[in-house]
């Protein structure tokens, strides 16, 4: 059986609008950045404040989604902004092609061996490293309020009256219940498997022995998860899902606040693509006060 | 148009990956508002029979397939879904496995929504399966909240929703306290009197005759070997293949004359300190959430071996997570040994308490079952040598000889329940305790398993004295506590409410019914042979006993 995240009921603005409307408005804002490849702080950081006022208002308590945080935090700042730091890929060339002062040279080695680089780390990756990191946390608020703040059983209607089919709309509603489930699962294993001795945290050995010595967590995971998947594709069969186009008993109206919400989603859609490719700006450059802090 | 609902004229099916018949030359009928119960032990094709009923037999389980069934004389394999959904409604045996739905309202929709109804039919269809059920409160709540009765209910509702002729309930009192079965009998049987055919499968006769059903069919080896009214239920019915009520048992074995064993009980070592020990134990999961036990007592000492009965969702595997470690107490202690569980690492405690989980898929991952058996030993850091002397008894132990090789999932749900169990007897843990072991399980398997692990002889003990020094087990089954424990916990209001020898404790049938724990036909027969008896006994041992 799915399960749901943990949502509650909240009187907010963010609640009150239509899940379409946050779902194109997110859509929105992922565009602008993306689409125009949108580089300059001028642009990301506004950005960046409105999706911060909008999790804000969502007023989503600490305690929820203070791991999620930890896993988002994780993933942003060291694994994409330390990837930025030291390589300077995973955006615009300039980054690694223009002029960059150095701050300095980190040598780096792999252990036992002779070999290694010198990375070079420059003000302008450093810049585009916090740059990175502000583009990924502007999409990433967004989404994240939505499994706390958007009522489960929308979740399907809300696909279907954007337009999608009956069957692609209902995966999207156990889609969303997917990772919940998931995390009862693992730890309803972990408690049986440390019930056994089972220590993560004395995982030892390579890369290969440590993922073998995961197997006990994985396996039954996975197989639990298979079930699942099973027994919900029997249940819908027997109560005729998929047969004939389907009556979605949840209706949703647009209010004027949806239609105000809307039109600043698509007017920064607009405003993105226009400043990029009509007036050139949204490139990649390092600000001089920037500069300036390490070069005197 | 034919008048009766279903005919199932001569049918016969063979799975396409097995070489031998699952049922073979079925034929009865139904009549409207009729109550059929369907029984026989695990493997005599009442789950096959009612594949073929509900049409998942032709359409997503493949065999060769003769004879017919008819739906108001409307062959069942040239049905499409959508209709053959509105005539047959299906319960399985875990509700848990049927709702689709997050929350209740939806998940009654779900089948009229499938079905393309306008909105106005719709929601008149699921106010009047709440109605009928009695669930109305239950219309805004998560379905994954609710407990196992109000989860089988909504499960029932959504079939009532698509307004089927006919109800095929499949085992649907095995996830169920005895309280919520009784409640789901009373509904099934007020279905049949409106009107819809009924067809309930279940191996639990004594339970399911609460429903009065007009017939039993009794199947074994995939076919009919009983179709009549159950009052007449002939005495070759084996009463060890489907649970009967205690003084059917005991008229059987007086009709049969064959020699009963009483099995010797296990013998509580007072004496000795106790191996673990509760001491003012309360728990929350959160500060915000409600407490969950509250000043809990317990000592469990050496030769108990002890049944916890209670409501679903009372606290019972909260409890016993505090055991092992898994849980620590929100305020109270609780020692193994003498040890304070805070000092304690799970892996430390796993040395001396070994818990079965009630589900083997959490638990199993190994590509062989001697894999799986030595996962334990291996983390608790036991030598090879004093390891596979470990695994082998452990597998001769459950009689898993010859399976060492084979993959754990790959094996039945009885065996794997029994990897499971000598997974934990390999650890060689002093204390052993179980979560539901017989769930999932019917009754003649479930009897010759608990048998296997608790019944002691004269000459030897039981596996579970022999290589434990005390055992706990969680059950919803009153007669696995009379059967086999000496000692019970009723467990309710998040504490312990009655604690003492099953005899002493179930007497109290006022204070079983408070905690949502039926008096079965076993404990009313033991109760009423006490006195000769001196102790509580399975109901063949009774029959040495009753007039």
């Amino acid at each position: 059986m799915l399960v749901t995240w943990k949502y509650r009921i909240r009187d907010t603005f963010i609640q009150r609008l239509d899940p379409r409307t946050r779902l194109i408005y997110m859509l929105c804002i992922i565009f602008a950045i993306t689409l125009p490849d949108i580089w300059d702080y001028r642009i990301i950081l506004p950005l960046f404040l409105i999706s911060l006022t909008l999790y804000f208002l969502a007023r989503i308590e600490w305690k929820d989604v203070k791991r999620a945080w930890l896993f988002i935090g994780v993933f942003v700042f060291f694994i994409v902004g330390l990837n930025g730091v030291l390589s300077g890929r995973g955006g615009p060339d300039s980054v690694t092609n223009i002029p960059s002062p150095v701050l300095f040279i980190l040598p780096l080695k792999i252990p036992f061996t002779e070999i290694g680089w010198d990375i070079p780390l420059t003000i302008a990756k450093l810049w585009f490293s916090m740059v990175q990191i502000t583009r990924m946390l502007t999409m990433a608020i967004l989404a994240f309020p939505i499994p706390y703040t958007m009522d489960p059983n929308i979740y399907g209607t809300a696909f279907k009256r954007m337009g999608s089919s009956d069957k692609i709309s209902f995966t999207m509603d156990l889609a969303f219940r997917f990772l919940p489930t998931l995390a009862r699962d693992f730890s309803i294993t972990m408690d049986a498997q440390r019930a056994r001795g089972y220590e993560m945290d004395k995982l030892r050995g390579g890369i290969a022995a440590r993922l073998r010595r995961l197997a006990p967590l994985i396996i039954p995971v996975v197989m639990q998860s298979t079930v699942t998947g099973e027994e919900v594709i029997d249940a819908m069969d027997l109560r005729a899902f998929g047969t004939t186009p389907r009556t979605w008993l949840k209706e949703l109206h647009y209010q004027p606040r949806d239609y105000m919400m809307l039109a600043f989603g698509v007017s920064i859609l607009i405003g993105c693509c226009v400043l990029k490719w009509g007036l050139g700006i949204g490139e990649f450059f390092v600000p001089d006060f920037f500069t300036i802090l390490f070069v005197k | 148009m034919s008048n009766f609902p279903l005919v199932v004229d001569n049918l016969s099916f063979r799975y396409r990956t097995r070489p031998e018949l699952a049922i073979e030359n079925i034929s009865f009928e139904l009549k409207q508002g009729e109550l059929l119960l369907i029984a026989g032990s695990s493997g005599c094709g009442k789950t096959t029979l009612a594949r073929c009923i509900n049409g998942l037999i032709p359409r997503s389980y493949r065999g060769e397939r003769s004879g017919s069934v008819l739906l108001h004389g409307k062959e069942v394999a040239e049905m499409q879904i959508p209709e053959m959904a509105q005539i047959v409604g299906t319960l399985l045996q875990d509700p848990e496995r049927q709702i689709v739905a997050s929350n209740v309202y939806n998940e009654i929709a779900f089948g009229p929504e499938n079905l393309g109804l306008p909105r106005d039919e719709i929601v008149e269809r699921v106010e009047l399966a709440m109605k009928r059920l009695k669930i109305e409160y239950l219309r805004d709540r998560e379905t994954f909240n609710l407990s196992g009765g109000e989860k089988q209910k909504v499960a029932l509702a959504g079939l009532l929703s698509m307004n089927p002729s006919i109800l095929l309930l499949d085992e649907p009192l095995a996830s169920l306290d005895p309280a919520s079965a009784h409640e789901a009998l009373e509904v099934f049987r007020s279905l049949a009197d409106e009107g819809k055919t009924v067809i309930l499968v279940e191996h639990r006769v004594e339970d399911a005759i609460e429903t009065h059903p007009d017939r039993l069919l009794y199947m074994e080896g995939g076919r009919i070997k009983y179709l009549g009214t159950i009052e007449n239920l002939p005495s070759e019915i084996d009463h060890t293949q489907v649970k009967l009520p205690a003084q059917w048992v005991v008229k059987r074995v007086k009709e049969q004359k064959k020699p009963v064993e009483t099995p010797h009980q296990h013998k509580v070592d007072e004496g000795g300190e106790p191996l673990v020990v509760f001491e003012d134990v309360s728990f929350r999961y959160s500060e915000e959430s409600p407490l969950i036990l509250q000043n809990v007592n317990l000592k469990i000492n050496r030769g108990d071996l002890i049944a916890v009965l209670g409501p679903n969702g009372a606290g019972k595997s909260t409890l016993v997570k505090h055991a092992i470690g898994l849980l620590k107490p929100t305020s109270g202690r609780v020692f193994i040994q003498g040890e304070d569980t805070r000092k304690m690492s799970v892996a430390q405690i796993a040395k001396v308490l070994g818990y079965v989980f009630q589900s083997p898929t959490h638990m199993l991952y190994a590509q062989t079952v001697r894999e799986e058996l030595e996962f334990g030993p291996k983390n608790l850091g036991f030598e090879i040598e004093p390891m596979n002397k470990s695994v082998a008894e452990s597998l001769s132990t459950v009689n898993l000889n010859g399976f060492e090789e084979y993959p754990p999932l790959g094996l039945s749900f009885g065996q794997q329940k029994r990897t499971t169990i000598a997974a934990v007897l390999a650890m060689q843990s002093k204390i052993m305790i179980m979560d539901e072991p017989t769930a999932g399980q019917d009754f003649a398997n479930y009897t010759r398993f608990m048998d296997a692990l608790c019944s002691a002889s004269i000459d030897s003990q039981s596996i579970l004295s022999a290589n434990f020094a005390s055992t706990l087990f969680i059950t919803h089954d009153l007669d696995l506590a009379v059967t086999y424990a000496n000692r019970v916990l009723l467990f309710g209001d998040k504490h312990i409410v009655a604690d003492g020898k099953p005899e002493d404790v179930l007497k109290d049938t006022d204070l079983l019914l408070k905690y949502r724990v039926r008096p079965t036909s076993l404990l009313r027969l033991n109760l009423d042979l006490l006195a000769r008896t001196k102790r509580f006994l399975p109901a063949e041992s009774l029959a040495a006993f009753s007039f």
